[in-house]
């Protein structure tokens, strides 16, 4: 029987495929929907890392998301900062964000780790959207994407563009990957399923928590980061709690802890909010419809499925 | 491989292969293309419907086409995101290949919007979003019109309030752009006339339900009037409670006109009678071609036609106009947004015409009062400020 991370990473490869077959097919509007899911899926999978695998469900995770978007802002609007110091300078800041909110909310659980998350979102949208020096509600524009121009490419085209986001996704995933097969990502899981039995063991619960809760924060600000430099704007529509909401629907249609599953779902999502709004105003009932469907039926999700026959095949086997 | 497993397989290659056909590449041509990118869903929804009914209502009549196209109109539902808004927006350009785009509603997307469109040289009228900025400082040739500028809608009310011997005010906005925008105009002219504002307060977009602190400090303030800038559900609830609060007998309630929009004035019952309101439309404006349309558009959709649909049938007309002036070409943009600049016609609201130094419309700005008539509450124009036009404002086009 194949191993359970061989299979995912299978599915990642065969997703990386789909990724680049489509943009090869892709024209310009195509490259728009394919940055949107790679994007959609760093975001996701950083936030599969804290609710699928360490069993934090936050519904603030948008917080580090439209503050990485903000501080590549603020770095490259108005201190000058280049695209890419910009970009590692809004990484730095999510986590350091993270690493703050962290240390307080990693030690609780349950309904009130989510209502702390809750919080501290709103709070910081609140702020942002009054704040003049970041544009209020009206938002900021004019953020640069990385000059590349010397090498002959421009980041400007949105082809060249969206390769670069599926490779930071394909980076990330990896990235998460290594981490979760780690002793850290094993003690991670082992949290999630028994929390008092790994503190029994002597392990600081916490500090695990709090590290799992950092770089979750530090990847969906380089997933911020791309969001403003794609869109060359940023508002505080960014940071709502619905954003966290939306990426968790997609971690749950994808499927909890599996990574791929995240990518997967944020496809799905993307695609299909794009295709059925042009059928129906009535769009969210669908995807509402849709979301309750798999919740009901799929088990875990996408991912779900696709492991199913993992354990088929296995079972032939025998 | 057993049967299941086979099913599953086939599923996944499936679906990989609708992600392949979805990201694939469409085209089809002829007629005028419009990209409507506006809300359909979520606060602004029916302001969305209605902009959409006046522009169908506006083809139809100044069209239904022009040189022999018909006109194409493809909506998109922004949803009042700016990432999304632009997403869609993107996709009307690259995918459909729009000749126009109309939209949005709030100010929010159209600032999203504004530097894509103004980098592909598409232009993007705009039949509500307010915002100052959009045809001053961040102005672009691109980027046309219909509707109003925040300022445009306050500045002439100053003067006026002074002159009808109300001269100390009390300023109430919600806390946004929008709101602060309307404001500053208004103290701007409303000081300089010689009056004095005796206070302000700006309650949170989101959430202020309850009105009573802020009603209170009016209250102990004493003003002679009170200028706000509230819409939709917040307009209702100031509305109701600034009559309940008592203070309508001593302090005359004035405002942006959205404090007493058509499409919901009812809702606000009794409360809403002797409002002073300032706005670019009224249904009563006495002139043909309004009665004209409120009739057309009484006939088709079975109610009165709000600030909101005008602006949209204005759009309309506005591109009709134009493109017959390049004999129905739309492969030059430049030679569009110049026809739309020598374009001038007389509107439900009045004449018309873009201001060809900021893209802004200049239009008449109307003051009404409220009064309760035969059938709900009527908002009788008292004054007419004729062309209104805005400075540029930092506008170099």
């Amino acid at each position: 029987m194949m191993s359970r991370e061989t299979w995912r990473a299978g599915t990642a490869i065969l997703l990386l495929v789909a990724a680049l077959v489509s943009w090869v097919r892709a024209d310009y509007f195509g490259h728009e929907l394919l940055t949107q899911i790679a994007i959609l899926a760093i975001f996701a999978m950083s936030l599969d890392l804290l609710a699928g695998f360490t069993g934090m469900i936050s519904l603030g995770h948008a917080a580090f998301y439209g503050l990485g978007a903000y501080a590549t802002a603020a770095f490259n609007l108005m201190l000058e900062w280049s695209p890419w110091a910009a970009m590692a300078g809004a990484v730095v800041v999510g986590a350091v964000a993270a690493l703050i909110v962290g240390s307080f909310a990693v030690r609780l659980s349950g309904v009130f780790f989510i209502m702390v998350t809750l919080a501290v979102g709103e709070a910081l949208h609140a702020y942002l959207f009054k704040s003049r020096a970041f544009g209020g509600d009206d938002g900021l524009s004019g953020i640069a994407r990385p000059d590349t121009s010397s090498i002959g490419i421009s980041f400007d085209d949105p082809a060249v563009f969206s390769l670069v986001c599926v490779g930071f996704a394909c980076l990330i995933y990896a990235l998460l990957e290594l981490v979760v097969r780690s002793p850290f990502g094993r003690l991670l899981v082992a949290i999630h399923l028994n929390p008092s039995r790994v503190r029994a063991l002597g392990c600081p619960v916490s500090r695990y928590k709090l590290a799992a809760f950092t770089l979750a924060g530090a990847i969906a600000a380089l997933a911020g980061s791309l969001t403003a430099q794609h869109n060359a704007f940023i508002s505080p529509e960014l940071l709502t709690w619905t954003t966290s909401g939306e990426a968790l629907i997609v971690v749950i249609v994808g499927g909890l802890g599996s990574l791929v599953g995240a990518a997967a779902g944020a496809g799905v999502m993307v695609l299909a909010m794009h295709h059925l709004s042009g059928v129906t105003d009535y769009w969210m009932f669908f995807m509402g419809l849709f979301f309750v469907g798999v919740v009901l039926f799929a088990g875990n999700g996408i991912y779900g499925v696709i492991d199913a026959v993992r354990r088929r095949l296995g079972g032939a086997a025998h | 491989m057993t049967q299941f497993a086979r099913v599953t397989w086939n599923a996944v290659a499936l679906l990989a292969a609708l992600a392949v056909l979805a990201i694939s590449p469409s085209r089809a041509e002829e007629p005028v293309k419009i990209g409507v990118v506006l809300p359909y869903s979520g606060v602004y929804a029916s302001l969305g419907g209605e902009i959409t009914q006046g522009l169908e209502l506006g083809f139809e009549t100044y069209g239904p086409e022009v040189a022999g196209r018909a006109f194409e109109l493809i909506t998109e539902d922004s949803e009042v995101k700016p990432n999304i808004g632009l997403s869609k927006v993107k996709k009307l350009v690259f995918q459909d290949k729009v000749d126009l785009l109309v939209g949005p509603v709030a100010s929010n997307v159209a600032n999203a919007l504004r530097d894509f469109v103004h980098q592909q040289k598409v232009p993007l009228i705009i039949p509500n979003a307010g915002n100052n900025l959009l045809t001053g400082e961040r102005c672009s040739r691109w980027v046309i019109r219909t509707s109003f500028s925040n300022a445009q809608i306050t500045r002439g009310m100053g003067p006026w309030l002074v002159e009808k011997g109300y001269d100390s005010v009390y300023l109430i906005a919600a806390d946004y752009a929008a709101g602060h925008q309307m404001m500053d105009a208004f103290r701007e002219t409303y000081t300089a006339s010689g009056g004095s504002i005796i206070g302000e307060s700006f309650p949170a977009l989101r959430g202020t339900k309850d009105f009573g602190p802020f009603l209170a400090q009016i209250k102990a303030a004493e003003p002679k009037a009170v200028f706000a800038f509230f819409a939709g559900g917040q307009a209702i609830q100031f509305v109701k409670q600034f009559d309940e609060f008592g203070l309508k007998d001593t302090i005359k309630l004035t405002g942006a006109g959205w404090l007493t929009s058509p499409l919901y004035v009812d809702a606000q019952g009794p409360a809403a009678a002797g409002i002073l309101g300032i706005l670019n439309y009224v249904p009563g404006i006495d002139n043909q071609e309004n009665q004209a349309f409120q009739e057309a558009y009484q006939a088709k959709y079975g109610r009165v036609a709000s600030e909101f649909a005008v602006q949209g049938y204005d759009t309309a007309r506005l591109i009709v106009e134009a493109l017959s002036q390049t004999g129905g070409d739309t492969s030059d943009k430049d030679a569009v947004v110049a026809a739309m600049h020598d374009v001038s016609f007389d509107g439900p609201r009045g004449p018309l015409t873009i201001d060809p130094a900021t893209n802004n419309i200049v239009q008449d700005i109307h003051i009404f009062e409220t009064s309760p008539g035969d059938d709900g509450m009527a908002l009788n124009v008292i004054d007419t400020l004729s062309a209104m036009q805005d400075p540029p404002n930092g506008c170099t086009l």
